[in-house]
C-alpha cells in the first residue's frame, strides 16, 4: 500500500501553479509604466485539454524536441478586453493587487494542507504518541 | 525557473522606479540651468530628460521558449535608455543675464515642474506596488519554508 496518497502530490501541483501565478503578477506589477507592454494571465489547463492537445507522433531521435504543447499544466497568455492606457499598456493595478492577496491567501491555505497531511502521517508512524 | 524569479522580477522593477526617480530630481535640481551643455561653443540650457523603460526577455531566446510553448518570458522590466525631451526652450527677458541673446532674452530649460512633480508621484506609487508585490512573494516564501513542521 502507497504511504503517501494523491494528496501530496496535488497539492505540489497546486502550489507550483500557485508561485507561477505570483511570478507573472509580479512581472504585471513591474511593468505598470512600462508603454506597450500587455498584461499577462495564466491560464491552467485541466486534465481533458491535456489529453487533447496530445500530438500522436514518433520522435526519431531522442535529442528532437517534445511533440505537442506544454507539459508543465499552465500556459501564459496576454490579457484581452481590457481598455488601454494612453501609453498602450493595459496593466490594471487593482486587479493586480486583488489577484496577487487571492494567490497568496490560496498559497497559504495550500502550505496549511500540506503541512496537516505532514503531521497527521506522523502521527500514524509515531502511533499516536 | 529560480524560486527567487518573483522577487528578482520585482527588484528589476524597483531599480527601473529609482532610476526615473533619479531622473526626475536631475530635472528638477536644473530647473534653472541655463549652462546645460556647451554646443558650438555657445552653452545651451538643460533638456529635460525621460526614461524608456521596456519588459525584459524581449531576446531571441525568449521567443524561441515561448514558441517551444515553455513559459519563461516574463523577467521583469529594464531601463533601456534616457532621452532628450525635444520641446522647445522658453525664452524669458532678462538682459541683465549674462547668458541673455542679443535682443535681451535668456533661454530657458524645458522642464514643467507640474509634469516632473506628477511623474514623481506616479512613479513613488509604482515603487510601493512593487515592494508589496516583493513582500508578498517573501511571504509565501518562508510560508513555504515550514512545509513539514
Amino acid at each position: 500500500m502507497k504511504l503517501f496518497s494523491n494528496t501530496i502530490n496535488n497539492l505540489e501541483q497546486a502550489l507550483s501553479q500557485s508561485t507561477t501565478k505570483q511570478r507573472v503578477i509580479s512581472n504585471n506589477i513591474a511593468n505598470v509604466d512600462t508603454p506597450n507592454y500587455k498584461a499577462q494571465d495564466v491560464r491552467f489547463n485541466n486534465a481533458l485539454s491535456n489529453e487533447m492537445q496530445k500530438l500522436q507522433a514518433n520522435k526519431t531521435n531522442n535529442k528532437h524536441f517534445d511533440f505537442g504543447s506544454t507539459s508543465s499544466g499552465y500556459q501564459i497568455t496576454n490579457r484581452a478586453n481590457t481598455n488601454y492606457q494612453h501609453n498602450g499598456n493595459n496593466v490594471d493595478i487593482d486587479k493586480e493587487m486583488t489577484e496577487m492577496a487571492k494567490n497568496q491567501i490560496h498559497y497559504n491555505a495550500l502550505i496549511d494542507r500540506l503541512s496537516s497531511k505532514f503531521s497527521s502521517l506522523k502521527t500514524v508512524i509515531k502511533g499516536g504518541n | 525557473m529560480s524560486i527567487f524569479q518573483s522577487i528578482n522580477t520585482s527588484a528589476s522593477a524597483l531599480t527601473a522606479q529609482r532610476v526615473r526617480m533619479d531622473v526626475i530630481s536631475s530635472n528638477m535640481a536644473n530647473m534653472d540651468t541655463t549652462r546645460g551643455e556647451m554646443v558650438d561653443g555657445e552653452w545651451q540650457p538643460y533638456r529635460r530628460k525621460m526614461v524608456v523603460t521596456q519588459p525584459q526577455g524581449n531576446q531571441f531566446s525568449s521567443f524561441l521558449n515561448k514558441a517551444m510553448g515553455s513559459s519563461s518570458t516574463v523577467d521583469g522590466v529594464k531601463v533601456t535608455e534616457i532621452v532628450e525631451d525635444d520641446t522647445p526652450f522658453e525664452l524669458i527677458y532678462d538682459p541683465d543675464h549674462p547668458d541673455a541673446n542679443d535682443e535681451g532674452y535668456v533661454a530657458m530649460p524645458n522642464v514643467d515642474p507640474l509634469k516632473e512633480m506628477v511623474d514623481l508621484i506616479s512613479s513613488t506609487r509604482s515603487y510601493e506596488a512593487n515592494v508589496t508585490a516583493m513582500n508578498a512573494t517573501k511571504g509565501m516564501l518562508m510560508k513555504a519554508l515550514e512545509i513539514g513542521k
